[in-house]
């Protein structure tokens, strides 16, 4: 166990609050600003264990960083950049890294309501489960049902959703329920390599494998009646949830750039503690180059989502024999958790530009602010968290508190807590399935039996354990709890 | 364990979040091919993959060191895996080689068209990554030894 105030393994951890915890700036590792993590004690021991605070160490070692390398409570052992990692830097000059965004470039959640109640599904959600497997193409190395030619893929990664709905995939108004409303500025196809563009034409709309899936879930507990009512949720109700990315497109681009990014370390005297850390500044011609092909990433990562909510809608038309609009089938926002931005942000009591590099981190703006949508204005924006398949989810609501404390960024999920080798060792797919529907009646249909053992719940850290860190370090605020029902895994 | 006595190509190495292996061969060439197995393996079980279909690849990369070149290499094979829906199980890395400024590697793959029932794709590799990444000679059990961790 760590103590604070004390050195361990060289570097010293200050007790903040109770869910608070500074590494103190060590020059000796070439430390600009201090650590900072989000988390119960608990969570910080099993950080320190799996020596993820090296990595937060090292992120704090790039130039132009801003106050600190924040790590959310649901932190664990990345490449480079830890997931969970949350950096700042100056758009003058501080650096923009491929790394610190991941290979899975907006991977994110977008949750659909309905106005089903539990007892409308119950009795049926086998059959609902079937149609949706048949109606989302899913697992490793799908195929999409779009099928998009060069130049249908670069007016799409230009438009974002806005190419979707044009071309029939989902409605008008689910735009406004996307970060920067489907589409994110600076989106350039000239800096994308013809081997990202070959790999994005045929995944459009697929969920792809790993920790993706598709899930229907009910609300299980409203901590906050005025926020579930702004977002249309009610105790019981059916919601979707759809978490995934921008697929072989992002991590093409993001792997070019990687490699990019090796020489201008060198061109720029950036000096590595991790050469997944690669990076130029933001300002660089490579930085502006890897900014515009990344926003190509995250705006097909949103069409991917959106495609994929517009095939839920087909499947529960067909289902219900009702319109998806009768049904209620609207988007509650659609978040994107592995993204670098700029934003605007109060530094020393300035305003400035900066980019915010989350990489495992969700976007937690407050009540307010300009970039949520109306209809959110008075609550904040809506966090949606994704936990295990066998406990619980969470719709978070921004803070005030996040912009000052965390560049207004909070956690992304549970977290893991197991290997995934040692959760293929010890978990049976097909068992772990059986007893989610015997214990607790989770209808479970996934492609690969090994690739479910290895997101068994056992394998992640507690998700309440994680939200109520952010909850009571003020980062973001507990609005919903979601309990899944199906689970479709690729 | 003595990996050339056993003639051992790679084996896995744990990562919390990810995958990683280590990999062993007497020449740079073996070495090469021996990662491509290894990752190939981590997706598939290759016994099951017939050596049909042939692609012929050559890479170059410009003032660059074996580790980046390697990088390159697997980042090339998966975008093959991905775009002609083809899982490769045999690698003839035919040289490794320093051309002017740059390292130039040329091979020969074989693999079999991808069929969901008959491969049993375990888990799909997003990309191989610089994180841990070395390629060292390591005389006590083999001559070259590498590392490398893949994010999944």
């Amino acid at each position: 166990m760590i103590k604070e105030g004390f050195t361990i393994m060289d570097y010293k951890i200050n007790k903040i609050n109770d869910y608070k915890w500074e590494i103190e700036k060590n020059e000796k590792y070439g430390m600009r600003v201090p650590g900072i993590i989000f988390a119960d004690r608990q969570l910080l021991d099993h950080a320190a264990s799996e020596k993820t605070i090296d990595q937060v160490i090292n992120v704090a070692t790039l130039p132009g960083i801003l106050k600190a390398s924040y790590a959310m409570p649901d932190i664990h052992y990345g490449y480079g950049f830890p997931i969970g990692g949350v950096a700042a830097f100056d758009e003058d000059s501080g650096i923009i890294s491929p790394g610190g965004v991941g290979f899975d470039i907006s991977c994110g959640v977008r949750t659909l309501r309905t106005n089903l109640n539990i007892g409308d599904i119950k009795d049926r959600l086998q059959d609902i489960m079937s149609i949706l497997s048949f109606n989302i193409p899913k697992g490793v190395g799908s195929k999409g049902k779009i099928r998009l030619s060069k130049n249908q893929l670069m007016q799409l990664l230009k438009e974002g959703v806005g190419w979707a709905i044009r071309n029939g995939y989902g409605w008008e108004e689910d735009k406004y329920f996307i970060e920067e409303n489907g589409c994110m500025a600076g989106a350039n196809t000239d800096f994308v390599s013809s081997l990202a563009m070959d790999r994005g034409m045929g995944q459009v709309g697929t969920l792809g494998s790993g920790n993706h899936f598709l899930e229907i879930q009910a609300v299980d507990e409203i901590y906050d009646t005025g926020a579930a009512e702004s977002l249309g949720l009610e105790k019981d109700q059916i919601i979707i949830m759809i978490h995934c990315g921008s697929r072989g497109f992002g991590h093409q681009v993001c792997s070019d750039y990687i490699r990019v990014m090796q020489q201008s370390a060198i061109k720029y005297g950036i000096k590595l503690a991790d050469r997944q850390l690669a990076c130029a500044p933001v300002s660089s011609p490579e930085g502006k180059r890897y900014y515009g092909a990344m926003a190509c990433a995250v705006n097909y990562a949103v069409v991917n989502r959106h495609c994929l909510a517009h095939w839920v809608r087909a499947a529960f038309e067909k289902f219900f024999g009702k319109s998806s609009e009768k049904l209620g089938l609207g988007t509650i926002y659609d978040v994107s958790h592995n993204v670098a931005k700029i934003e605007e942000h109060d530094v020393d009591g300035k305003l400035r530009k900066v980019c915010v590099h989350r990489k495992g981190a969700t976007r937690s703006y407050p009540p307010g602010n300009k970039d949520i949508p109306d209809k959110y204005k008075s609550i904040g924006q809506p966090v949606i968290i994704p936990g295990d398949m066998g406990r619980y989810s969470y719709i978070l609501l921004g803070t005030e508190k996040a912009m000052s404390e965390s560049f207004g960024s909070t956690c992304h999920g549970a977290g893991r807590l197991m290997s995934r080798s040692k959760a293929k060792r010890n978990i049976q797919g097909s068992e772990l399935k059986k007893e989610l529907f015997d214990k607790k009646g989770i209808v479970v249909m996934a492609g690969s039996m090994a690739g479910l053992a290895e997101e068994a719940p056992q394998a992640y850290k507690d998700v309440t354990r994680v939200v109520d860190v952010t909850h009571f370090a003020g980062i973001s605020k507990k609005a919903v709890r979601l309990r899944p029902l199906g689970v479709l895994k690729g | 364990m003595n990996s050339k006595k056993v003639g051992k190509k790679y084996k896995y190495i744990d990562h919390l979040s990810d995958i990683g292996i280590e990999f062993y061969g007497k020449k740079l060439e073996e070495l090469f091919e021996n990662a491509a197995v290894g990752m190939f393996s981590i997706m598939c079980d290759l016994e099951l993959v017939k050596p049909q279909e042939k692609r012929n690849i050559k890479i170059s990369q410009k003032d660059s060191c074996y580790e980046d070149l390697l990088v390159l290499w697997l980042e090339r094979l998966l975008y093959l895996y991905e775009v002609d829906d083809v899982l490769f199980s045999e690698f003839k890395v035919g040289g490794v080689h320093k051309k002017g400024r740059n390292l130039v590697l040329t091979a020969e793959i074989s693999g079999e068209k991808i069929d969901l029932n008959k491969h049993k794709i375990k888990i799909a590799i997003k990309a191989p990554t610089y994180h841990m990444l070395e390629i060292k000679r390591d005389d006590r059990y083999c001559d070259w030894k590498g590392r490398i961790i893949f994010d999944v």
